[in-house]
């Protein structure tokens, strides 16, 4: 894409090749000597000029610094679960999930005409006990078709493919909470992709019989936004806003647990990650049976998900990122503070 | 007395008729500015502006990253975002981030970038369409310095004055040479400006071409080149005295074609090699210089039948050749390409002028006139060697 100015110069070199007499070899040798000779000059000689400036990138990525949008509290709803409540089957839990289109500011400056449930992205916890039944008034006054489809066991009648609500019209979803894990709902209409990169997504916690030991709980649902239409992600984000967390570390105590649920809701992109710095962590794969792998980073493929047991060591800034590179420097990094 | 007002109501009635079109299309273009989109409506609907920047310049200075944008279209255009290959990056604008029809604003990134890496840079509007420039290697901007400056005037007398002064020692051979074969030169002269003015002409269409259409189209280009025509016309009427244009005053006309192009010349070599497009090497510079040699055949070639001073000779190798140092400093030091396409236009007009000054001459002077063998074959050759030699230049 990089302009072309001297075009003489380019059309006349392609031809070259075809008279390339005598003269010309020797000069072009002589031609390429002295650029080798320069080149080397660069290495030893000077500084290179690219380096003047101090410290740069993510070390300045931090508090005020950190390019994102809104304020200290902005995403509370969507990082703090609603309370665990503890086992009584049969219990009613209901929600209320409405589709509203929305223009949402992901980065300072930057809009994103999002499809959302409750005018977020991502679309409010939904938390219920194990056997607790499950009522979701949805109402879609969005200006296309959608559905909820929620993972976990239910009737298939109530799974969010076949039923599609027209803008208008509503339908409630009626299930019992099964399994106990974390899990994931998010919008079924056709075409998937687009519904699902829109913004319909959210995340979805059933609390086992015996409760989780107590803890600091945080919900992370990662994700990305495709803001020219060209199929890949020009921002990644945790809960919405690129470099939130950067800007406004989440404050945990040492002497708390931390659990995190984690879910991979990301477009585009095969995998997604956790990398957490300064300490380990227990990782539960779906938040289901008895294994935990003990890491410092997690991958999830488009729809995993998983829960986090962190006792922090020490007390500071400890940054969180994606482990690709490249999510992280588009948005998808984050500090705990953590205090004593 | 009477008959004289009568003629000057006449005079002032044909004024004021005229202006009766202006005035109904501007009442007809208040119709429609006032009707809003409702004339939209009636076919459908218009499609959401493009949003995507003209990135017209990247500098790397020290540390620092320096991206010079423009908005190509009708609506307001709002930085909102910058990437420095795939990543978010800290910046600040210079001037109003909201860019108006047109208007440009620098974007300051504190970058650590990497000498001779390729390097991309993004920038991001306000609704998330991000415009990316590729470059394919990171080189430090040069900044005006007293030693810069004279480096390309070094470069420039080089490639514009020293060849042009090498090929006037054709001088002597040419004196001695017949009228036939002196036709030949001639229009070996005509063969050379010609294909310095074609090559103008599509250097002015590729700059053109990579203006956003709100900075006029090929319009542009024509306006150059009808401007330097009719004005070289015109010098070319007083220095011929009204006849056809001969001797030095031929040979002027010919330098002022070649000096012109030469300009353009040197604004491309010090504008490719700001932006880190150019190597500017010693076989680029040898190159230019071979090229650039017949050109002082071609100015030779009107004055070898006349008598004519050093100091006159000096004159037209300076006007030949000096705009090439005028080029380099203007291209190295500063970017505009609205002028850059106006400006190899005026090369081009220049040049075919000439064609035509030459080409009089010597269908006037030479034995045969335009259909002599000598001419035809002189005509091609000037083509020929051009072309050649150009290669080296690429």
């Amino acid at each position: 894409m990089a302009k072309k100015r001297l075009t003489r110069g380019r059309l006349l070199a392609a031809a070259a090749p075809l008279a390339a007499a005598p003269l010309v070899g020797k000069l072009a040798l002589d031609g390429r000597e002295t650029a080798a000779h320069d080149h080397a000059g660069h290495g030893s000689a000077r500084v290179p000029a690219s380096h003047a400036g101090g410290v740069r990138g993510h070390a300045a990525m931090v508090g005020a610094e950190a390019p994102a949008v809104g304020g200290p509290r902005d995403l509370d709803a969507l990082l703090y679960p609603p309370p665990a409540l503890p086992y009584r089957p049969g219990r009613v839990r209901a929600y209320e999930l409405v589709a509203v289109d929305a223009e949402l500011e992901i980065a300072p400056g930057v809009f994103f005409p999002a499809w959302t449930y409750n005018g977020t992205v991502p679309g409010p916890v939904i938390r219920a006990t194990e056997d607790d039944l499950l009522r979701v008034r949805f109402r879609n006054e969005g200006s296309h078709p959608h559905t909820i489809h929620f993972h976990g066991i239910h009737p298939a009648n109530m799974d969010g493919v076949f039923e599609i609500v027209a803008p208008g019209e509503e339908l409630t979803y009626e299930f019992p909470a099964r399994p106990a894990g974390f899990h994931l709902y998010h919008c079924h209409a056709t075409p998937l992709k687009k519904h699902i990169h829109k913004g319909l997504y959210g995340a979805f916690i059933i609390d086992p019989r015996e409760p989780r030991p107590p803890a600091q709980e945080l919900v992370m649902v990662m994700n990305g936004f495709d803001t020219d239409g060209d199929g890949e992600n020009n921002f990644y984000t945790v809960n919405g806003r690129s470099f939130y967390y950067a800007r406004y570390p989440i404050r945990v105590r040492r002497s708390q647990l931390v659990r995190v649920y984690l879910a991979n809701l990301t477009e585009f992109d095969l995998v997604n990650s956790f990398h957490l710095h300064a300490d380990f962590f227990r990782y539960q794969p779906n938040g289901t049976g008895q294994h935990w792998e003990y890491t410092d980073t997690v991958m999830q493929c488009q729809g995993q998900r998983g829960v986090l047991e962190i006792e922090f060591t020490g007390t500071g800034l400890h940054m969180f990122h994606a482990h690709q590179s490249e999510f992280a420097e588009l948005g998808w990094m984050g500090f705990f503070e953590v205090v004593d | 007395m009477e008959a004289r007002t009568a003629s000057l109501g006449s005079q002032l009635g044909w004024r004021l008729w005229a202006l009766v079109p202006v005035l109904a299309l501007a009442l007809a273009v208040g119709a429609v500015v006032t009707g809003g989109s409702r004339l939209v409506d009636l076919v459908g609907t218009n499609p959401p502006p493009a949003d995507e920047f003209d990135i017209r310049r990247v500098e790397f200075r020290p540390g620092e990253l320096r991206i010079v944008v423009r908005n190509p279209q009708r609506d307001d255009l709002t930085i909102a975002n910058v990437n420095v290959d795939d990543a978010i990056v800290p910046f600040t604008v210079e001037g109003s981030a909201t860019l108006g029809r047109l208007r440009s604003a620098t974007i300051v990134v504190p970058f650590d970038w990497v000498e001779g890496d390729p390097i991309s840079v993004g920038v991001t509007s306000s609704t998330g369409i991000q415009t990316v420039e590729e470059i394919p290697a990171a080189v430090a901007t040069p900044e005006p310095s007293a030693r810069g400056f004279l480096g390309y005037a070094l470069i420039g007398g080089l490639v514009g004055i020293l060849p042009v002064a090498l090929g006037l020692l054709w001088l002597p051979a040419l004196r001695r040479a017949s009228a036939a074969w002196l036709s030949g030169f001639m229009a070996f002269t005509a063969g050379l400006l010609v294909f310095l003015g074609l090559d103008a002409l599509s250097e002015a269409f590729e700059q053109q071409a990579a203006l956003p259409p709100g900075l006029g189209g090929s319009g542009l280009v024509l306006l150059g080149v009808a401007l330097s025509f009719l004005g070289m016309t015109a010098l070319a009427g007083r220095l011929g005295g009204g006849g056809t244009a001969a001797g030095v005053a031929l040979a002027l006309l010919v330098s002022i074609g070649i000096g012109v192009h030469n300009f353009g010349e040197g604004l491309a070599i010090g504008a490719s090699f700001a932006v880190g497009e150019l190597q500017l090497g010693t076989f680029l510079i040898v190159g230019f210089m071979v090229h650039n040699v017949t050109e002082g055949l071609g100015i030779a070639a009107p004055v070898a039948r006349s008598r004519v001073t050093l100091l006159a000779l000096a004159g037209l190798v300076l006007v030949a050749g000096a705009p090439t140092i005028l080029g380099a400093w203007l291209g190295g030091y500063t970017s505009s390409d609205v002028l850059a396409a106006l400006f190899f236009g005026l090369a081009a007009g220049a040049a075919f002028q000439v064609v035509v000054e030459v080409g009089r001459y010597v269908a006037h002077n030479a034995p045969g006139g335009l259909r002599s063998p000598h001419a035809i074959v002189g005509f091609l050759a000037g083509i020929a060697v051009m072309y050649a030699t150009g290669i080296l230049a690429g």
